[in-house]
């Protein structure tokens, strides 16, 4: 800590709280990954793992997990890109913000509840029936389009308000057709976001866990995440949970690094309106056309599963105890990891804003940096990690809970991080000096003048971070039973022996469940629009 | 914020609490889901035991019979389990090699088994054939052979479950080896166009068959009876292959470890008696083993006969499991 470079004069000695978190993370990264090479160096390992490595499974595999997660992204960008263009071009119109806020809902629908939607929807008995051809590619592919159709028009939509007025006045002037504009104007805008919006969609269906856990229809169907997971629950085998583990990581580590070159992701603010483009009636129609097919899309699973929870056997399910003590479950791991995640976050962002102020912005970058690591690391490597050091020694099963509760906290990160940090960062800025003059420091400090502009952020994280835990299927899969089931696992469960009516109001009883505690943390933990 | 860190702990703790909790004695058992619903024996099993002892019997119910197997060997001796019940005689020597069974000490005399009952570890409970079950109003022609069943294209869609988590799925793995040796999976690239889903227990893919996804589903000999009996319904019935069908010894083990051994030895000595034997045929719907075949309930005699019984030794199949899913999981990934 050389402060004789500090230009700053200031008595401001950087908080070191930062390290402690930094620390954990490490440990709960860094372990894991000594957990998976100590099971690599071990003789039996070399034996079989020579094997798997040329085995046609592993191909398999590996081809079926990047097929999917191309399609996918194919899929989702290439009818965003349709979408968020109707939807520009239409300039201003009846329930605009409403649709921008239904795209907004995936974000905080569990996967297990979405599969459920889609299951009803395109399902045997559904709307649009698909039959057997829905459990397998089919199914996994409409899920991940409802999950990523949505995202990618809310991240691409910006950019079509970033094409200066003025271009689009010309462009009229020309008497430019609707493909001449597309070539001219909207394409050389859209080429720089276009691949970070991709890679970013490639990375969530890459590490998709819980729709391929529910919708592949077997060994045909399988991506490395729920290979791991089937190594390690079907056979007992660590020696192969670790190898795809580390086959997964360095995936996930590859596809980081290329979309750090393509970081420019478009302001997710979406701007002022078009004024309606003088588009001729037929053009018009297309793109009304198009939103609402797009709307459709969105809102017909989350109504077909309502519907079906309806008329499904409410009261039976209700009554279940194990339905209630799942609720509790969830509830308990998604309070504690958003309050953890925020905790942390809040511990890391006082190292970095200081060092911001301080003007040494390399280590504030770094340190934010490193508390979004969960992007490279996926969740279920550090769970097989951790399950693979555990169990040796404790009962892993026992720690089911805290360990889902750390996991889905170190998920929330970055979520915490970027709501947090622009406000601590303002508020060190502005009143670190009145806080030096009225010596103000500590508890009172964060009291008095952190915590009335910080409430908001932290309501909002936090809200997000449990809405996303209670309704998370990843590492409980790993280390769930009946003594410690969740919502998420007991739907997933109910979907395996395809009780689907019980299934449907049970999904329902999760996504309230989920969007109350939004609700709830929102308002209570967020306050009132005072600040 | 604090007062929600405050929550943090307080939930920590009460959750630590559960833990350490402690009750009357329980016996904890590990067995195959369909053995705990509601029409499975387990709710019988557990009413007559318990009115035996001053005890609580709490049945674990894993997906199906070899996740048994997976989850002892993940828990090891920190296991939970005082017995497992459900292990098939395709898995004993692996679960044996586990070391985490102790010898059952009974003397195993009374068993209808058609062969004799050799292992010290083990005690079979019900036994039964593994066959494709169809619906005769839906399915005029059934195959008359595995290699009919597999090699005509014509032949109908089924159901199957998958060998790393079910003793059927596992069974029928074993079957096609049994017929086809080492061109099995040839085989299975063959059938696998055929193979609507994998399920991961026996429950999942009979529920499916039931609501018509498929015409036939992988089960026992004697699931047609459970059709004649429960349901008064003569339209099911098992389809006869001519190579003969693979046998399933169902049974159950003492886990060394237990805190309970008093109480699980106790259950053993139940499970081969009259009281536990005779709620076999109508719930678990398989052959029981301490019963004579003029105990079983009439509709079991309307039943195929599976002649030849077909059966691995189970060394051979300890030393050879892995190897040949890895080859199933190859052949169905293609």
């Amino acid at each position: 800590m050389a402060r004789s470079h500090v230009t700053v004069t200031s008595m401001l000695k950087p908080a070191r709280s930062a390290y402690l978190v930094l620390a954990l993370l490490a440990i709960m990264l860094v372990a894991p990954m000594i957990g998976l090479s100590l099971v690599s160096v071990s003789e039996s390992f070399e034996l079989e793992s020579s094997s798997f490595w040329r085995s046609t499974y592993l191909r398999q595999v590996l081809a079926f997990s990047f097929w999917q997660a191309f399609l996918s992204t194919l899929l989702s960008v290439g009818l965003a890109l349709l979408v968020a263009r109707a939807i520009a071009r239409r300039g201003d119109f009846l329930f605009r913000s409403l649709l921008l806020k239904l795209f907004a809902l995936p974000l905080v629908v569990p996967a297990v509840v979405a599969v459920l939607g889609v299951v009803s929807v395109y399902g045997n008995s559904g709307w649009i029936p698909l039959g057997r051809n829905l459990y397998g590619l089919n199914g996994i592919l409409l899920a991940h389009l409802f999950f990523n159709l949505p995202l990618a028009v809310r991240l691409l939509l910006p950019v079509w308000f970033s094409i200066p007025h003025p271009y689009w006045r010309l462009s009229e002037q020309l008497d430019m057709n609707s493909w001449q504009q597309w070539r001219l104007l909207e394409w050389p805008a859209l080429r720089e976001s276009l691949p970070g919006v991709a890679l970013l969609v490639f990375m969530l269906c890459l590490t998709s866990f819980a729709v391929v856990l529910t919708l592949g229809g077997g060994p045909k169907s399988t991506t490395l995440e729920v290979a791991i997971y089937q190594s390690l629950r079907f056979d007992f085998d660590p020696v192969r949970a670790v190898i795809l583990a580390l086959v997964q990581f360095a995936l996930c580590a590859t596809v980081a690094l290329v979309s750090l070159r393509f970081q420019k992701l478009p302001e997710v603010e979406i701007g002022s309106l078009l004024q309606g483009l003088l588009t001729t009636k037929k053009g018009k129609a297309i793109n009304t056309a198009i939103i609402l097919m797009a709307a459709l899309f969105v809102v017909t699973p989350m109504l077909s599963m309502l519907i079906d929870a309806v008329r499904g056997p409410i009261l039976r399910v209700m009554s279940n105890p194990n339905l209630w003590q799942a609720a509790w479950h969830s509830l308990v791991i998604g309070l504690s990891a958003a309050t953890l995640s925020v905790s942390m976050a809040f511990l890391l962002l006082r190292s970095s804003s200081d060092l911001f102020y301080l003007n040494r912005k390399k280590g504030a970058m770094f340190i934010e940096l490193a508390g979004s690591i969960v992007y490279v690391v996926p969740p279920l490597v550090t769970g097989t990690g951790l399950f693979i050091l555990l169990s040796p020694h404790v009962d892993v099963f026992d720690w089911a809970i805290p360990i889902v509760v750390l996991i889905n906290a170190l998920m929330g990160m970055p979520f915490a991080i970027r709501s947090l940090s622009p406000t601590m960062r303002q508020n060190k800025m502005r009143y670190q000096r009145l806080c030096e003059t009225l010596d103000l420091d500590g508890w009172h400090r964060f009291k008095i003048i952190d915590w009335p502009l910080l409430r908001k952020p932290f309501g909002l994280a936090m809200a997000l971070i449990a809405a996303l835990a209670i309704g998370d299927l990843g590492v409980i899969a790993l280390f769930g039973t009946p003594q410690t089931t969740t919502l998420p696992l007991l739907l997933y469960q109910q979907l395996g022996a395809y009780l689907i009516s019980q299934a449907a109001v049970s999904a329902a009883f999760l996504l309230f469940l989920c969007l109350l505690v939004f609700w709830l943390l929102e308002r209570f933990v967020g306050g009132q629009d005072h600040a | 914020m604090f007062t929600m860190l405050r929550f943090f702990i307080f939930c920590f703790c009460l959750f630590l609490s559960v833990h350490l909790h402690a009750e009357k004695q329980v016996l904890t058992i590990y067995t195959y889901d369909s053995f705990t619903s509601d029409w499975g024996p387990g709710p019988q099993v557990k009413k007559a035991f318990e009115k035996s002892c001053d005890c609580e019997l709490v049945f674990v119910g894993l997906e199906d019979g070899v996740s048994l197997l997976s989850r002892l060997k993940l828990e090891g001796s920190n296991t939970r389990a005082d017995i497992v019940l459900g292990l098939d005689t395709n898995l004993t020597a692996e679960a044996r090699a586990t070391g985490l069974f102790s010898p059952h000490g009974i003397e195993a005399t009374m068993l209808s088994l058609p062969t004799s009952w050799q292992d010290a570890d083990f005690l079979p409970y019900d036994f039964g054939y593994f066959a494709f079950v169809y619906n005769r109003e839906l399915l005029a022609e059934p195959p008359t052979s595995l290699k009919q069943l597999i090699e005509d294209p014509e032949s109908p869609q089924i159901l199957i479950q998958d060998p790393r988590t079910s003793t059927p799925g596992l069974g029928l793995m074993l079957w096609v080896k049994k017929v086809y040796g080492d061109n099995a999976p040839a085989a299975w690239e063959k059938l696998s166009n055929r193979i609507v889903t994998v399920s991961k227990g026996w429950s999942e893919a009979y529920g499916l068959f039931l609501k018509d996804e498929a015409q036939m589903v992988l089960s026992y000999t004697t699931s047609p009876a459970y059709h004649i009996i429960a349901e008064d319904d003569q339209r099911f019935a098992a389809a006869k292959f001519s190579e003969g069908h693979y046998q399933q010894i169902e049974v159950a083990g003492l886990i060394a470890s237990s805190k309970q051994e008093k109480l699980a030895r106790k259950f053993l000595h139940f499970m081969m008696s009259d009281a536990f034997q005779s709620i076999i045929p109508t719930t678990n719907w398989m052959y029981p083993t301490g019963l004579d075949s003029s105990q079983l309930p009439a509709a079991f005699n309307q039943l195929i006969d599976p002649a030849p019984a077909l059966l691995f030794d189970d060394s051979l199949i300890a030393a050879n499991r892995k190897r040949w899913i890895n080859e199933w999981l190859e052949a169905m990934s293609q």
